[in-house]
């Protein structure tokens, strides 16, 4: 009974359009004050708790660091090095915007950030060489999503921060399954690219390749601090993220020179405001699952689903469609936070393994980010094209296929994000 | 007003940049009482007030970083059915958000204002640093009265020009298209 009191109050606030964090935080203080006898007070102490956890001090420091690299200099030579080396072949500019937003995303945690540092470069020198502006458009706005995929990952934090799961293993786990999803993007981006004839970029020789690499080396030597920083065991994930802060604010205003030390008050305070939104939501989140514990909510609903007799295919299959249907009103960050503790004990009363489950919700946030009507990526496209959503929609179709396409197979073979952490020795 | 509006960013981006620092420091002094050169130097300081004072530093910009929020229009929520509602409808349900925003954040700080209260009479203090702990949770009434309070003020604004403050995700300073 009060399961549905609950969600009815969340679903109604939330529809109203209030912060989500407001429409958490209310429906926890409506139902303590009418229906419970846990004081009120606990609220205030909840949110100071909420947050003291250390995992979610990697969110701040990984925002700031990805602001900087934005900021810094350091997407412009990652676009250059990628375009030296793939956009010789169908697809030019467009395959190098692929392997441009990987690698972005191997040093930045968010998807939108990684379409803003790659787009609003790429896109405008895409349209000058005269590839249509929804190609340009559809291949950026995807393949941004490699941004919450491959490690560092925002969304990844949050999940393991809920659910108690190791930061470091899901950082690990994501590494195959960003790849094999970077490849699925670029072969259509060829394919597209190829059918139409979209001009291509003349071969780079040796020399300028080598170039390009030493240009970019030093965003590229961030990748090896932070994936093999963690790895290794030298750094916890939150001290990698700080310290990935400190080296972008190095390399950005020292190495580079491209920001200037004016620039960095608005940098962090862009960062702060980033990341205190998202600790505000958290904390909220942090409130609302305690309650939910405290009504034995999860523990009821995993007994539902699993006297559904669903299976674990079932299941998956039911998850993933829940997930895609909240991408369609919710950002990432908090649909984890809101689904990930009432869907986590019936994944594990499965036998699904933990990392993979997160996986599997990370991809889902990856297509939700990318179609209508709140994908925060295709906002993000749509500011730097000024394209509309509707004709960014139809822009972005096939590489969203794709996404789905590969959806399923990162749903039902868990071995694709699970064998590396193994190999590592991680699990 | 001017006034608490630059106190306010000053509080929030100093404090991420300290509290990255401070981390940053721990993790190489971790190394240097590795390196038999540095030991005895790093022995010497201590470093592991560091971790519980990155924390206080965080809740702190968190919740004065979420009363700016409110100021930009950097909470959002769901509105894809407001939006389509007429101008007037969806007006009402504004100001139905921006109260409930009030409300909630005028009771937490109302609570938290009690839960110092109570904390400073037991004189409790932090496990390593030993700072009273009644100021560190100080920061959940301050935050969230000043929070009310921004919400109040947007939606004055709102009254006033019928403008809410938005936050532009697509924009991007210093990566003009002429720059490729």
């Amino acid at each position: 009974m009060s399961a549905y009191i609950i969600f009815g109050l969340l679903i109604a606030l939330m529809l109203t359009g209030m912060p989500i964090s407001i429409a958490l935080g209310l429906t926890v203080l409506a139902f303590l004050f009418c229906l419970s006898d846990i004081t009120i007070e606990t609220v205030a102490l909840k949110h100071f708790t909420g947050i003291e956890k250390i995992e979610i001090k990697a969110i701040p420091f990984f925002i700031l660091a990805g602001n900087f690299l934005t900021h810094g200099g350091v997407a412009r030579r990652m676009i250059r090095f990628a375009s030296s080396m793939v956009g010789h072949w169908h697809g030019g500019l467009g395959l190098a915007g692929v392997l441009a937003c990987a690698l972005f995303a191997a040093v930045s945690g968010s998807s939108p950030a990684t379409v803003v540092a790659i787009g609003s470069i790429l896109l405008p020198a895409m349209a000058k060489q005269g590839f249509p502006q929804r190609f340009g458009a559809g291949v950026i706005t995807t393949s941004g999503s490699l941004g919450i995929l491959i490690p560092p990952s925002i969304v990844m934090v949050i999940y393991a921060v809920s659910t108690n799961t190791s930061v470091g293993k899901l950082f690990m786990a994501g590494v195959i399954p960003g790849l094999v999803l970077a490849t699925l993007l670029g072969l259509t981006t060829w394919y597209r690219a190829r059918k139409n004839g979209y001009p291509r970029l003349a071969r780079a020789s040796l020399r300028e390749r080598l170039i390009a690499l030493r240009d970019s080396f030093w965003g590229l030597l961030l990748i090896v601090v932070v994936i093999g920083g963690i790895y290794s065991g030298i750094f916890t994930p939150t001290e990698a993220a700080a310290m990935s802060a400190v080296y972008a604010f190095i390399v950005a205003v020292f190495v580079y020179k491209d920001l200037n030390l004016k620039q960095i008050p608005k940098v962090l305070l862009d960062s702060a405001s980033m990341s205190a939104m998202l600790l505000y939501i958290i904390t909220n989140a942090v409130l609302f699952s305690f309650l939910m514990t405290y009504e034995n909510i999860p523990q009821a609903m995993a007994q539902w689903l699993l006297d559904m007799g669903l299976g674990a295919m079932g299941f998956l299959l039911m998850v993933n469609l829940l997930l895609l249907l909240a991408g369609n009103v919710m950002e990432p960050s908090s649909i984890v936070l809101i689904l990930a503790p009432i869907l986590f004990p019936v994944a594990m009363q499965l036998g699904i393994d933990p990392i993979h489950f997160g996986i599997l919700i990370v991809v889902n946030m990856e297509v939700g980010m990318c179609h209508p009507p709140v994908g925060l990526n295709l906002y993000v496209a749509s500011g730097i094209t000024k394209m509309g959503i509707t004709e960014l929609t139809i822009a972005v179709w096939p590489w969203l296929l794709t996404m789905l396409v590969f959806l399923l197979l990162v749903t039902y073979w868990p071995l694709l994000s699970l064998w590396l952490p193994r190999q590592l020795g991680m699990m | 007003m001017k006034f608490l509006d630059h106190l306010e960013e000053w509080l929030i981006a100093s404090l991420l940049a300290i509290a990255t620092l401070i981390i940053f420091v721990a993790v190489v002094h971790r190394y240097a009482s590795g390196i038999s050169l540095l030991q005895d130097f790093a022995l010497t300081i201590n470093m592991s007030w560091a971790q519980e004072l990155c924390i206080y530093l965080f809740v702190w910009m968190a919740k004065f970083g979420a009363a700016y929020g409110v100021r930009t229009g950097i909470h959002v929520g769901v509105d894809v059915l407001i939006n389509c509602l007429s101008e007037r409808t969806r007006a009402l349900f504004v100001y139905f958000g921006l109260f409930a925003g009030a409300l909630f954040t005028g009771i937490v700080g109302f609570l938290g204002a009690k839960l110092v209260i109570g904390i400073y009479e037991t004189g409790q203090v932090s496990a390593d640093l030993e700072l009273p702990m009644w100021l560190v949770y100080l920061a959940i009434p301050l935050g969230s009265f000043l929070m009310c309070f921004r919400f109040l003020q947007v939606a004055w604004n709102f009254h006033r020009n019928g403008e809410l403050p938005r936050h532009e995700v697509a924009h991007v300073e210093g990566l003009e298209p002429e720059r490729t």
